[in-house]
């Protein structure tokens, strides 16, 4: 297994394919880059180079949205493959995924489905997060999902299911701040109970995001600047656990480079606030 | 209490399918805001998600057809042709197939064939690299081995006939396009080679003998049985020019000489 802590607790941002050349070109100062890695179980091509070049100056995150931790099917050991494949291609600082499912009867969803709490998904979760685990040799770092819809046959909170999945595999936590204030206002509770069942030790990385506010519930649409109130939540976090990694994600509507820049900027002097307050 | 297969089984069946009933059985819990109403925000990001995909994978049947007529025909296809992998990029090969027979496009007969060239823009983009052939080896390949001389091919490389002209139905539907767009269908088929060689992937068309020499190639014929059938093809198939060109533009990335002299024999 790696190094517990592979990447020291500065902001980065999430690279996507529009600014790939302009990152190459400008290399700016940021401290890691996370890229989504579906978008590179590919053969070859010029997508693939270029993340080899870039990962000669930045620490590289890879971010999962397909491996479906959740499903009732049986774990897809082509795409693990895959990801094993692009992981030892890469080497990088940290290998996440989501949890949650996406596929069943074969049939793939291609979408982050909200999982219903019951100690049946929960043991499968367990299973699914070790076998990967195993696979990948290194530990992985698990997601907690934003959603718009809860079972009747939940039988824990959200927050007790991912802090069990996080304690009996021994992997990592991805937080992502703004997924659990979605579910905060879409569900109703306190975004801070939440936080305080996390077990900080093992968050490795958090996410930062925008959501969207003009329906009937927030969606999760990483295509806003950070919300103010997910800022709030993000500086209580880093209070409670100390600083960690933290990502800024953007894909739809993607805007300039600057602007996610500017949001990792805002992160960064959150972490060094508090690396000033620890010091 | 349902198995988490029931549970998976039923929301599948109510965000592809938009299936009422499966979605009652779910024991959605409610909270302010009604099942339908939840289950339907991840219909429109399940579906979205798919129309976006695939709009991007395939702009110019998009663009041929509209919007709102490609997001319908994505969402039927998503409800026939289940995606297979956890990763979307790999989805959506079979919307050619879907497309010969779907009957609302029935007007654009072509539309098959562009669907089909955009996959293989698609595919050839992020198939495997391929140093180019060693001209050195091509050199040194003695005078009598040429007639069974075996040619790798760029792993990028597709082949598409069609009885449209689909290479300038493309051209005029790319972002900024200047001057006349207009395409006359009566104009006369293609022979396409979509390559990603030294700059980036294109789009060229072929001669009658140049395709039936590349495809005889790909399916490793012997440099002389493939000449043939180019010269069969084609009066004054030039076979020089055609093989240099090929092999400066990357479709052929390696060579293979046989061991044996020995007539071929069958099985």
């Amino acid at each position: 297994m790696s190094p517990a802590n592979p990447l020291p607790p500065v902001a980065g941002i999430g690279l996507r394919s529009p600014h790939v050349a302009q990152v190459r070109h400008d290399r700016p100062a940021v401290g890691w880059l996370e890229v989504h890695s579906e978008n590179y179980f590919v053969d070859g091509g010029s997508a693939l180079s270029a993340l080899e070049a870039i990962r000669a100056d930045y620490p590289i995150s890879l971010h999962g949205v397909g491996l479906s931790l959740g499903s009732a099917d049986a774990l897809d050991a082509g795409h693990l493959a895959r990801l094993k494949r692009l992981a030892d291609r890469i080497e990088p600082v940290l290998v996440s995924e989501h949890l949650c499912w996406g596929r069943i009867d074969g049939r793939h969803l291609n979408d982050l489905l909200p999982l219903p709490f019951t100690n049946e998904a929960l043991a499968l979760c367990c299973d699914r997060v070790s076998a990967v685990q195993n696979a990948l040799d290194r530990p992985l770092l698990v997601e907690n999902v934003s959603a718009y819809l809860r079972f009747e046959d939940d039988a824990m909170a959200e927050w007790e299911f991912v802090a069990a999945v996080v304690r009996r595999t021994g992997c990592k936590l991805l937080l992502d701040v703004n997924n659990i204030y979605v579910n905060a206002v879409n569900h109703g509770f306190d975004p801070l109970m939440y936080l305080a069942a996390m077990p900080g030790d093992a968050i490795a990385e958090i996410h930062l995001a925008g959501f969207d506010a003009s329906g009937a519930c927030l969606i999760d649409t990483h295509g806003a600047r950070v919300a103010p109130p997910v800022w709030a939540l993000y500086r209580a976090a880093i209070e409670r656990f100390g600083p960690k990694p933290t990502l800024i994600e953007w894909d739809t509507d993607l805007p300039a480079l600057n602007v996610l820049l500017d949001e990792a900027a805002i992160a960064r002097a959150v972490l060094e606030e508090s690396n000033a307050v620890a010091a | 209490m349902q198995s988490l297969r029931e549970v998976q089984r039923g929301f599948a069946a109510a965000t592809v399918f938009g299936d009422t009933t499966a979605l009652a059985a779910l024991g959605v819990v409610g909270g302010g805001l009604d099942p339908i109403a939840r289950i339907g925000v991840y219909r429109n990001n399940v579906l979205g998600n798919y129309r976006k995909a695939l709009g991007a994978t395939y702009p110019v049947v998009r663009r041929l057809v509209g919007a709102p007529f490609f997001n319908a025909a994505v969402d039927a296809f998503v409800r026939a042709y289940p995606s297979r992998h956890g990763d979307v990029n790999r989805y959506g090969g079979e919307l050619v197939r879907f497309l010969a027979a779907y009957a609302p496009a029935r007007e654009l007969p072509y539309l098959p064939d562009v669907a089909r060239l955009e996959w293989a823009i698609d595919q050839a983009a992020i198939a495997a690299d391929a140093p180019p052939l060693d001209l050195a080896a091509l050199a040194a390949v003695p005078a009598d081995a040429f007639e069974r001389l075996i040619f790798v091919l760029n792993p990028s490389a597709h082949f598409l006939a069609s009885a449209y002209p689909i290479q300038r139905i493309w051209q005029v539907n790319q972002d900024g396009f200047e001057g006349d767009d207009a395409v006359d269908l009566g104009a006369g088929g293609d022979r396409l080679l979509v390559l990603r060689g030294a700059n980036g992937v294109t789009i060229e068309r072929l001669g009658a003998g140049e395709h039936a020499l590349l495809t005889a190639l790909a399916r490793r014929a012997g440099l002389g049985e493939a000449a043939a059938r180019a010269a069969g093809k084609e009066d004054g198939f030039d076979l020089t020019r055609a093989l240099r060109h090929h092999v400066e533009a990357q479709t052929l990335v390696a060579i293979r000489v046989p061991a044996s002299t020995q007539p071929r024999t069958g099985r």
